[in-house]
């Protein structure tokens, strides 16, 4: 035997139509996509969100810090100056916090959900495949009987194979039409589901920074020091640094 | 420093000769103001000629070496420029006091009180840099060549410079601060005492004499400080080479010092303001190296924070709010927050670092200091017992007194400007935060206008969207509810060719009513339990355990026993294969399906009539049996044959009676409709 004509046990016949199969792995295929994409999504939202809590907690160790430093108790400016800081960063902690929280919220949260229907969808996907299998092999029996010489017995193992083949058939059908029914729809459904998240991830981020703006413009004007353009705040840093270097006692480098 | 005295002698004579001693009072007088009028012509005509000099060397010497690099030529005439700009001014006012003849005197002293501060700061770091300058003078006096060279230019311009050339020119400025102290105490000496411009004379001369020894306390200082603030990288075999005998006895003498300290045995040198200002100076870097390592967490996280862009992923949304919050943090990312970043580098980070750097300097003098504190107590204690020390040991005292002074005179103000800094440090972290606020909301601000509920307050909005997504959360629920709805297929399952051959062995040995199929995996836990996978056939051996727990089944499946749960299983009707066929149309001695013997007599039994349906099509064969077709509703009329056998039914169908093999009737009365609900 050189040549196999067709495989063992698959019909002769295409029982699905290649355009079906074509809408099906199209639409199909896209939903796999979205599926990637929300996962990964997901994943990284929750990582920007940690990295930011990780930012403001670092800030808040730096007033707390220094609170703690003697100094403080020598230098009443410094003292005013530190707990002035400290007090705004501990309060754009906790809006921080009330950010992240209402990012989960709205955003992660629903994007965990969404990203749970796929398991049941890839699953559903898997039993049409199977029940497809199963439709292919049963049609090659079908066919190889009605191949052969039609006499009695044969004609029984017939019309046994036919019995067999019809609950199948019908199964694929049914499971065919369904996930074609439903996974555009699933699909669609994305627009109306994440439009909210994202804009609820946008007014977070207005209330948040409109707090940080007003805390931190207060703070500054508080600390008396005007804000100064970059070029003069270097100059500021060179001639700091030129006092501290025409002490004897530092060394020149 | 020895001044060069550039006056000519003839001034001297003048004054030697005229008036005898003892002269009568105004004839004294007249000669003081001779003397008066003639010292301050000096100090004019002085002047003139040093700023003359002065200026040669900076333009026309200076240009012409330009055989040396531009280094060393900025070490030799260090901030000569500066010093001419002073002297010119200085001149001038001097000058014009010759205008008002009456008050000159008091002029020329108010004019150097004015100078005295800029003075002392121009010749301060002339004076700083001259030692450096000697040295580089020594090493071109060591090249033949280049030492002609010099000469020549030098003698080209100012043939009074002599053979000494280089020297003789750089001294000049060292000579001629310290002398304007003894050139205003000249015209002191020769001014009246009840003269208004005597007191400030007398200031004038003070304050020029300070500023010559501040100068040179500054001199010393640098020598001093620059000996013991750097930490020089050494490698380990230079840190060996560096340990000899020497080193070693002064490290265990200090130790021993410090042990005789501890132990009480010597009292400890205190020095109550200097043990506060090293507390302080101690909590200064205590609070830049906090804040330094702190900003530089602060500046991790923000990195962290940045890497990540959940604004790349694509989720094929055309537009709306999804579509605006891509814009914003794509836009965010590229620039308010790298802005911020390096802002925050420039303006927070970098100061912090120098600032850091700058502690080391003080720290390493404050060992110094303390190490040679050792030193000098064990010298003070072998002065009371021998009462003389070596030289060396004179040196200890003197360096341990020099640290010791520039400490104390020194860390008060690093504190201070250490402290302003870092107050100005903190108040540029607070501004960028600021700015940084500013940047973010003005663009979210535009995105938020955009945005189809930004008229809805912030609690509405967010009613709102809890709504919206428990809404689709239902939503979802549904969706995937009907993707779980597609069953496996059908319990009828036809079997793989492997499997046949098993079922057949089950079949024959326990029967049909006894078999079972496997409806979906199943993962055994315990020692006893099966796994099987979805439609697998297996044999009922008892519907509960030996515990008594009927929801788990003891099972054979051929090969093995155990138990599996009960809600896995399902009835399983077997397909009945050729030879079954065949075998009912004969009679088989061995054969389970026996042939119905039809009895006369009627056998009693209970009527157990009930609707089933055909699951299988049956070809009766022979008058006893009864045809079935497939999905054919019939009623049962016996549930076993004549003989009590079950295998075989009594039903009705179409009208006729006859017997069916038990296990092609389903027991259920309708067909479960296998498969799903459409979806509404």
């Amino acid at each position: 035997m050189s040549r196999i004509p067709f495989k063992i046990g698959q019909p002769k016949k295409q029982i699905v139509p290649k355009t079906v199969e074509r809408d099906f792995e199209r639409e199909y295929g896209k939903l796999q996509q979205l599926e990637e994409q929300t996962k990964r999504l997901q994943k990284d939202m929750r990582k920007s969100t940690d990295a930011d809590l990780a930012m403001s907690k670092s800030a808040v160790k730096i007033s707390l810090d220094l609170l703690s430093n003697p100094l403080c108790e020598q230098d009443q400016d410094f003292l005013n100056m530190v707990t002035a800081l400290d007090t705004a960063m501990k309060r754009m902690d906790a809006f921080n916090q009330e950010k992240v929280n209402q990012i989960q919220k709205t955003v992660i949260e629903p994007l965990k959900k969404f990203g749970s229907v796929f398991p049941s969808l890839n699953m559903a996907v898997k039993r049409r495949e199977q029940a497809l299998q199963d439709y292919r092999r049963l049609q090659a029996k079908v066919e190889k009987y009605e191949e052969k010489e039609k006499t009695g017995p044969v004609l029984a193992k017939l019309h046994q194979a036919r019995e067999e083949l019809r609950p199948v058939r019908d199964d694929f059908e049914a499971k065919n039409k369904q996930l074609l029914d439903e996974m555009p729809r699933f699909y669609n459904s994305r627009l109306d589901y994440f439009q909210p998240s994202f804009e609820s991830l946008i007014r977070a981020q207005v209330v948040y920074y409109s707090e940080m703006h007003k805390i931190f413009g207060d703070l500054t004007q508080q600390l008396d020091q005007p804000g100064c353009p970059d070029e003069q705040r270097e100059r500021e840093n060179e001639a700091r640094l030129s006092e501290l270097r025409a002490l004897s006692i530092v060394a020149d480098d | 420093m020895e001044p060069a005295d550039m006056t000519s002698h003839g001034d001297d004579a003048l004054s030697s000769r005229t008036g005898a001693p003892g002269g009568d009072d105004r004839l004294s007088e007249d000669r003081s103001l001779l003397q008066q009028r003639l010292a301050v012509r000096e100090l004019l005509d002085t002047e003139v000629s040093y700023l003359h000099v002065l200026q040669l060397c900076a333009s026309d010497i200076r240009s012409r070496l330009q055989q040396l690099p531009q280094g060393d030529l900025d070490v030799l005439f260090s901030n000569i420029d500066d010093i001419i700009k002073v002297n010119s001014r200085l001149l001038h006012d001097l000058q014009e006091t010759a205008s008002r003849e009456e008050e000159q005197v008091q002029l020329i002293g108010n004019t150097f009180l004015e100078f005295q501060e800029e003075l002392e700061q121009v010749y301060k770091v002339y004076c700083a840099s001259y030692e450096q300058a000697l040295l580089l003078v020594e090493t071109y006096r060591k090249e033949p060549e280049l030492q002609r060279e010099i000469q020549g230019i030098i003698e080209a311009v100012l043939p009074q410079a002599g053979p000494s050339g280089l020297s003789f020119l750089l001294v000049i400025p060292l000579q001629r601060i310290t002398k304007y102290p003894l050139l205003l105490q000249k015209i002191l000496e020769n001014t009246l005492p009840d003269a208004s411009a005597y007191a400030v004379l007398q200031r004038a001369t003070s304050a020029l004499q300070d500023v010559v020894t501040n100068i040179n306390e500054y001199k010393r200082r640098k020598e001093v400080a620059s000996k013991y603030t750097k930490v020089e990288p050494l490698s380990l075999r230079e840190r060996l080479a560096r340990i000899n005998t020497h080193t070693l006895s002064k490290k265990t003498t200090r130790l021993s010092q410090l042990l005789k300290q501890e132990a009480g045995l010597v009292p400890r040198t205190e020095d109550k303001e200097f043990d506060d200002l090293e507390e302080k100076f101690h909590w200064v870097s205590l609070c830049v190296t906090e804040l330094k390592s702190n900003v530089a967490a602060y500046l991790d996280n923000l990195e962290a924070f940045l890497r990540f862009r959940p604004q790349d992923y694509n989720l094929e949304i055309p537009g709306g709010p999804v579509v605006q919050y891509c814009y914003l943090a794509r836009d965010l990312q590229l620039q308010a927050f790298p802005e911020f970043k390096q802002q925050l580098e420039a303006q927070v980070w970098q100061p912090l670092c120098s600032l850091a750097k700058a502690l080391a300097g003080p720290q390493n003098l404050i060992k110094k200091r303390l190490d040679k504190l050792l030193d000098f107590e064990r010298v003070e204690e072998k002065l009371l017992e021998v009462g003389s020390m070596t030289y060396e040991e004179e040196a200890a005292r003197h360096t341990y007194q020099a640290l010791n002074s520039l400490l104390v005179a020194e860390l008060p103000q690093f504190n201070q400007l250490a402290m302003r800094w870092l107050s100005q440090i903190l108040c540029a972290f607070v501004t960028l935060q600021r700015d940084l606020a500013k940047q973010v909301l003005q663009r979210a601000e535009d995105s938020l206008a955009q945005l189809p509920h930004h008229h809805l307050s912030e609690p509405a909005f967010r009613k709102l969207v809890e709504d919206a997504l428990g809404q689709t959360s239902h939503q979802l629920h549904a969706f995937q509810e009907n993707f779980e709805k597609v069953l496996p297929p059908p319990t009828t399952q036809p079997l793989l060719p492997g499997a046949e051959r098993q079922v057949q062995a089950l079949l024959s040995r326990y029967g049909p009513g006894k078999l079972y199929q496997v409806t979906s995996n199943i993962s055994g836990a315990g020692t006893l339990d099966l796994t099987l996978p979805r439609g697998h056939i297996v044999a009922l051996l008892q519907n509960k355990d030996t515990k008594g727990n009927s929801s788990r089944w003891l099972v054979d499946t051929g090969g093995h026993r155990g138990y599996v749960p009960a809600g896995k299983l399902e009835v399983y009707h077997v397909v009945p294969t050729e030879e079954e066929l065949r075998g009912q149309a004969r009679p088989h001695k061995d054969s389970q399906h026996q042939t119905p013997e039809p009895t006369s007599a009627p056998v009693p039994s209970v009527p157990t009539v009930t609707q089933v349906v055909a699951v299988y099509p049956f070809v009766a064969r022979s008058s006893h049996e009864v045809s079935l077709q497939a999905g054919q509703r019939v009623t049962v009329l016996e549930a076993h044959d004549k003989k009590g056998n079950p295998e075989w039914s009594l039903v009705e169908v179409n009208g006729q009676r006859g017997y069916v093999p038990s296990s092609f009737l389903a027991r259920a009365p309708s067909p479960a409709p296998w498969g799903w609900s459409l979806p509404s």
